[in-house]
């Protein structure tokens, strides 16, 4: 990015608080809308019951005040309303949300997001392990594979805290509905691998009302269809030997971009993923 | 810039027998909705059946509204029912009638 375009940046005050590549996707700031941002649904044919349970437990995204019964509304980190993944009240319940658009030309890209995470506040304990997960993923395809680039932070499971990142690389195989369409849940809560390094403790703060807004940053390069970076907060990441789930090139999806965001229950108690703003840029000519 | 829309389907092809209770929605944006509800399957007699909106201050603790719609009573029928000024999360409630089962899409239609 040359010194004039940074500058230009830097001096709105919406984006400066990101560092993006020279082109932007887009810039969703939920505080205006939903933004192409939808529920994930799974593939299914004939009758919707043939969709994998996996999927179909997945709830529409909403835009949230993040009010609460003790505080009121608290808002989001730039603005009123927040996007919200709520899952349902059910330990290893996940919801998931979306946004599918493709690339114009195989090149860098950055996903920057502000977020935060909480249970639902149905208790008047700090319930800091009642959420497991929060994740993204992109969903990509070339000419010749499918790629689906997985990170989670697990904050806990079962009875443990873990408050590490992690990510996954192992596909899952497919369920066939037909020559035409098939299923794969690749979001479940097996062959997840630590990210190399310690764990990184997020702010919780002190009881399920207060929330905190984090800040992450997913380089990818689909050029080479790698990690070229990964930041959570002041903590950066050795992305070279972290790998992705990677399949064939499928048929009807080449160019996919998609970005997904994803919650996960660690307890019978709703969990919340938030999202104040997200950007997704680029870097091409 | 145009007004926000959205709609939320808040029940997918669910097999609903006995109590329900959609899960919370957030809409505080919205100042008109709209509950739709599909029948996808019926097995039993539904006839006079009404799902009740329910309006919360925090998402957790409920009260009925005073609006319902009528439960589908044939596979493909469709009903819904209006509200507006209803705070922030909405969902919807309904008391099965013993030996009734229904299979729904709900949908949420939002405008602000």
């Amino acid at each position: 990015m040359d010194t004039l375009q940074k500058a230009i940046f830097r001096a709105d005050p919406d984006l400066s608080r990101f560092d993006p590549l020279p082109r932007i996707f887009f810039f969703d700031r939920f505080n205006r809308g939903y933004n192409g941002w939808t529920t994930l649904v799974g593939n299914y044919e004939d009758n919707i019951d043939t969709m994998h349970p996996g999927y179909q437990q997945i709830t529409a995204p909403m835009l949230s005040n993040l009010s609460h019964w003790d505080c009121g509304t608290h808002g989001a980190m730039s603005g009123t309303y927040a996007l919200k993944l709520a899952t349902q009240a059910r330990a290893a319940a996940q919801s998931v949300a979306i946004k599918r658009i493709t690339f114009q030309r195989a090149c860098p890209i950055k996903l920057e997001f502000y977020f935060t995470f909480k249970p639902e506040a149905s208790t008047l304990k700090l319930s800091k392990l009642d959420l497991r997960s929060v994740g993204l993923l992109f969903d990509l395809q070339d000419d010749t594979s499918r790629v689906m680039p997985h990170l989670r932070y697990l904050n806990a499971h079962s009875d443990r805290s873990a408050q590490r990142w992690q990510y996954k690389d192992k596909p899952v195989d497919f369920e066939r509905f037909s020559d035409e369409t098939v299923t794969h849940y690749h979001l479940a809560d097996q062959d997840w691998v630590d990210l190399p390094g310690d764990a990184q403790e997020l702010c919780y703060n002190e009881i399920p009302t207060k929330v905190n807004w984090h800040y992450a940053a997913v380089g990818f390069d689909l050029r080479t269809m790698r990690y070229t970076h990964f930041q959570c907060n002041d903590r950066i990441y050795d992305m070279s030997g972290v790998g992705s789930l990677t399949l064939d090139a499928m048929p009807n999806l080449r160019g996919m971009l998609n970005v997904v965001f994803f919650a996960e229950a660690n307890a019978d108690k709703r969990a919340f993923f938030y999202l104040d703003s997200v950007v997704l840029s680029g870097d091409w000519d | 810039m145009l007004q926000e829309s959205h709609t939320a389907v808040i029940a997918r092809g669910q097999h609903w027998r006995g109590e329900v209770a959609t899960e919370p929605y957030e809409a505080a944006w919205a100042k008109e909705a709209i509950f739709f509800l599909r029948a996808l399957k019926v097995e039993g007699s539904l006839q006079g059946t009404r799902a009740n909106i329910q309006i919360s201050a925090d998402g957790i603790h409920w009260a009925d509204e005073g609006s319902s719609l009528a439960v589908p009573t044939t596979a493909g029928e469709v009903t819904f029912c209006r509200i507006s000024h209803f705070g922030g999360f909405l969902r919807l409630v309904v008391a099965l009638p013993e030996g009734a089962r229904i299979q729904v899409v709900a949908s949420l239609n939002l405008k602000a």
